[in-house]
């Protein structure tokens, strides 16, 4: 793939604004990470040498206790047979990840209460939420539910706010004026109450909440875009184009789009992290995904009632503002990259 | 003269309709009188009168009726407590005990009451309370101008007439022969000299006037949206009787607003409120560590009771092809670690439901024991039944997973449910939580349209079985039949249930509908709370034990059957403010009471 001269030179320009270019790099490492969770957080071991035979349990089938010698036929129970094989002193052995829990066992004990403060012994090195959960494996998987969410809302979002935004633009007259009309009242439904609504009749899943978040987020964009290609109509390698017989499909996505780039890119990491406080609120709220998904919102919510256990409220919030920042931090430099009055001193 | 026939009749006819029906009604000459003056009274005899309790209300009540528009809020039973039926039933032996009639006696027909007058019973404005206030009962309750139409409806279907013998002796009429006919018949009267003739202006006129009552107390003053003050009656006409003696101490009972739940518990510790229900967990066990329980100034009682305990648990719907077989429905029974819930998550606050009807006294069923986790039962039935484990542990049969959807409607419960959860998974079983608004699950139950109901269902006094688990309300919606329960057998028990009017054959068939809906197995019954827990100043006194088997608080200063048993110490209410100031502490106290505790 070839970039144009002007593309680079936006690249350069991104890569010399030091604070948005590591933010970049720490947040795809963070999302690369959280691609790999199974493996730094898991109950199920990354290894396990049994009778000479090895074992990769992280992928796959569940293993069954007794498949090493235990007495029960559900899912081993990996921590306890890692203490075994060390006590039996024989060949076996079990290699953990480094927080040994996945983020839905409960991790109780008798006598004591939940929540568990951090503990590096019991390897909760964040201490576990109400519910004896781990809060680092929560918060990691929690992190992945709402990124993945939140660009996936963004792909959906961006493809129809541009294509309805660009068309409006494009052949201007009564279709704009009809579909600007309808998007102003449509922006009027109340999208809270109306995922209150909804959510109390059906549980929502990560796709219908996508869906009915698209429903009510594809407006926003188009008033720019529709401004934009207004501007790009008018000039001459749209009307070349034309000349050339080209069709209205064709000028707009391959003429029109390319050159309103800038502002998509612009907008992008502003909506990324929009998407990742609007499922957090709605799980505060009791409005998102259904537990047990982990989720940064319902761990706010636990923080929120039991201030006392500083460690749950503590984390969700250092975690989002750490997200939420280094998107921020992303979304400026992509901005200033991408603008065009470049300001340079004359001296 | 046909005219005057039909007018003749016509009037009649609205005697008849109107429930007097004077004329010259004869007492039947072999019916026998009744009473009971040989239970065991439950009031302490140390008891002693005086002092003031001091307890809040959540809100003002929107008005002092107690029917029609706004009338069924919390402050409700706070009036209508002061308020006295014919007849009682003893919270200890279930016995009848008598209240404002002295003898009763049941009529042949199984549909007719008679009750003998207490003629020493006086409305609180000294008025005696006679036969004529209780056919105005009646009378009111149907009344249009009351704005209830449930107590018309209930006054005109169930009831059917107060046949006045004399001022002292009447008789109650029910609609058709019932079992239990004296939970309805012993009726409370209404002060005819007080309402006189009704008008479409009842609701607006009565809203805070205070009716003349045959209780306790009575409402002695009240500042609108602050508080209100009852006091008691000084030579209340019924304070020797047997079963009221030593009971109403306190002098006066103010009820202050106090809109926030948080905002009480600070009020109590200032010891502006005098006591606290501790029911919840994090009150009994955390909040209660402060300086006034250590040093002993306030105390902590937990009194176990033995009342009819609500049906919680998880209802499976037979409708559903996975839950038509026996065998899974048992092994899904077999597979709910509710003892690892209780134990870990409820701090062993709760207690395990063994079954759907627990606290009914005889007619409870205590032979019957909920199914406990085993893991080798579950795997015993699915196997029977055809079922292998898969790759991911879930047992499978035909390409169908067995995960189901478990709805519920409080968030608070979701604790409780992922450790069952996870559990479940143990075992081979997949359950997906479904949470929705507790309204909607509640709609979404009715319509059969769920897998597994997470809910309870509120008590009666006698168990009700027709409604839930009888087949002629499964496979329709808006039923309470939420199981889809279609047997043949059960159908025979609970027509015979219904129909038999010998307590004797009721209270065994109950128990052998109780033993069937266990051996079906469609219901997984989960916790119980068989106690309630308090926290009061130590100048406040208990009898031994506190509470009765029926009691529903230690603290209820009115309730005719089971409250006012507490009483006043000034001793020890100077001596705690004498310790409280020099910073002197008394032993903590928590007082356990297991006197009602069935079987531990």
């Amino acid at each position: 793939m070839t970039l144009s001269p002007l593309t680079r030179k936006k690249l350069r320009r991104f890569k010399s604004i030091k604070r948005g270019y590591y933010a970049l790099l720490l947040f795809a490492a963070m999302i690369i990470a959280s691609m790999f969770a199974e493996v730094l957080i898991n109950s199920r071991a990354l290894v396990v040498r049994y009778q000479g035979r090895y074992y990769f349990p992280v992928y796959g089938a569940m293993i069954p206790g007794t498949r090493f010698g235990l007495d029960y036929p559900y899912e081993t129970n990996y921590r306890e047979l890692s203490r075994r094989f060390q006590a039996d002193g024989g060949g076996n052995w079990v290699l953990m990840p480094p927080i040994p829990f996945n983020p839905f066992e409960n991790d109780l004990r008798t006598d004591e209460y939940p929540p568990f403060a951090p503990s590096f012994k019991d390897r909760h090195f964040l201490g576990t939420d109400t519910s004896a959960r781990d809060m680092a494996a929560r918060l990691v998987y929690g992190f992945r539910i709402a990124i993945f969410f939140s660009l996936t809302l963004l792909l959906v979002n961006y493809g129809v706010g541009v294509t309805v935004g660009c068309a409006m633009g494009y052949w201007g007259g009564k279709f704009d004026l009809l579909v600007q009309r309808m998007i102003e009242i449509w922006s009027n439904i109340p999208f809270l109450y109306v995922i209150i609504i909804i959510s109390s009749i059906v549980v929502p899943n990560f796709f219908l909440l996508i869906l009915i978040m698209v429903f009510f987020g594809w407006t926003s964009l188009t008033w720019t875009l529709r401004t934009v290609t207004y501007k790009e109509r008018a000039r001459e390698y749209v009307l070349a184009a034309k000349a050339l017989g080209a069709s209205d499909f064709r000028i707009v996505f391959k003429h029109i789009i390319p050159n309103t780039v800038s502002v998509i890119v612009t907008y992008a990491p502003f909506s990324v992290s929009g998407g990742i406080v609007a499922l957090t609120s709605l799980d505060y709220l009791g409005f998102g995904l259904a537990p047990p998904t982990p989720s940064w919102g319902e761990l706010l919510q636990q923080g929120w009632d039991n201030m006392d256990a500083w460690w749950i409220v503590g984390s969700v919030i250092f975690a989002m503002v750490l997200t939420l920042m280094l998107v921020t931090f992303i979304g400026e430099a992509v901005r200033e990259a991408f603008d065009p009055k470049l300001h340079s001193t004359y001296e | 003269m046909p005219k005057l026939r039909v007018l003749i009749m016509g009037l009649a006819v609205m005697l008849a309709l109107s429930g007097r029906a004077w004329a010259d009604a004869k007492l039947p000459e072999d019916i026998q009188w009744l009473t009971n003056d040989s239970d065991p009274v439950y009031a302490a005899d140390k008891a002693v009168k005086g002092g003031t309790l001091n307890t809040a209300i959540l809100s003002f009540p929107m008005t002092f009726r107690t029917v029609g528009p706004d009338s069924n809020g919390s402050f409700r039973s706070a009036v209508l407590d002061n308020d006295l039926s014919l007849i009682n039933i003893h919270p200890n032996t279930l016995n009848i005990i008598p209240e404002l009639a002295t003898h009763w006696a049941f009529g042949k027909d199984k549909k007719t009451m008679y009750f003998k007058l207490n003629p020493n019973a006086r409305w609180s404005d000294g008025k005696p309370v006679t036969a004529s206030d209780y056919v105005f009962t009646l009378e009111f309750m149907r009344s249009p101008h009351i704005v209830a139409p449930w107590y018309n409806d209930y006054f005109t279907r169930e009831i059917d007439k107060v046949i006045v013998f004399d001022d002292y002796t009447i008789a109650v009429v029910g609609t058709k022969a019932e079992p239990d006919l004296y939970l309805k018949l012993g009726i409370a009267p209404t002060p005819r000299h007080f309402y006189g003739t009704l008008g479409p202006d009842f609701v607006s006129r009565y809203n805070w006037k205070v009716a003349p009552n045959t209780g306790p107390y009575q409402i002695d003053d009240f500042q609108t949206g602050k508080d209100i003050r009852f006091k008691r009656k000084k030579d209340w006409w019924a304070q020797d009787l047997k079963y009221f003696r030593n009971r109403f101490n306190v002098d006066r009972v103010n009820y202050t607003v106090v809109r926030d739940f948080n905002m009480l518990w600070e009020y109590f510790k200032k010891g502006k409120v005098d006591v606290f229900g501790l029911t919840i967990p994090k009150y009994w066990h955390d909040k209660t560590q402060i300086p006034i329980f250590e040093k002993g100034y306030a105390e902590k009682i937990w009194f176990f009771n033995d009342t009819q305990q609500s049906a919680m648990g998880m209802w499976l719907n037979q409708d559903r092809e996975i839950f038509k077989d026996k065998n899974v429905r048992y092994a899904f029974s077999y597979a709910m670690n509710i003892e690892k819930v209780i134990d870990q998550v409820l701090r062993g606050d709760y207690f395990r439901l063994e079954q759907a009807f627990v606290g009914y006294g005889p007619y409870t069923n205590d032979t019957i024991k909920a199914r406990r986790f085993d893991l080798e039962k579950v795997d015993y039935y699915m196997k029977a039944s055809g079922w292998r484990r898969g790759a991911d542990g879930i047992w499978e049969k035909n390409g169908r997973r067995f995960s189901v959807e478990v709805t519920y409607g409080f968030e608070e419960h979701t604790p409780r449910l992922v450790v069952l959860k996870e559990e479940a998974k143990k075992a081979g079983i997949e359950l997906i939580l479904q949470q929705s608004d507790p309204t909607a699950a509640f709609k979404k139950f009715l319509e059969k349209n769920f897998d597994v109901a997470w809910m309870g269902w509120s008590t009666s006094l006698r168990p009700q079985y027709w409604e839930h688990f009888h087949s002629v309300n499964a496979h329709k919606p808006q039923t309470n039949n939420i199981t889809n329960t279609d047997d043949p057998e059960m159908d025979k028990l609970i027509d015979a249930y219904r129909d038999s009017l010998d307590e004797k054959e009721r209270i065994g068939l109950s128990r052998e509908i109780q033993q069937k809906i266990h051996d079906i197995g469609m219901f997984v019954p989960t916790f119980m709370v068989p106690y309630i827990r308090e926290a009061c100043w130590r100048w406040w006194r208990l009898p031994d034990p506190p509470g009765t088997r029926h009691s529903d608080s230690l603290f209820d200063p009115f309730n005719s059957a089971t409250g006012g048993m507490f009483w006043y110490d000034k001793k020890l209410h100077d001596e705690t403010l004498d310790a409280m100031k020099s910073d002197r502490a008394f032993a903590p106290v928590t007082l356990i009471d297991k006197t009602y505790l069935k079987g531990r």
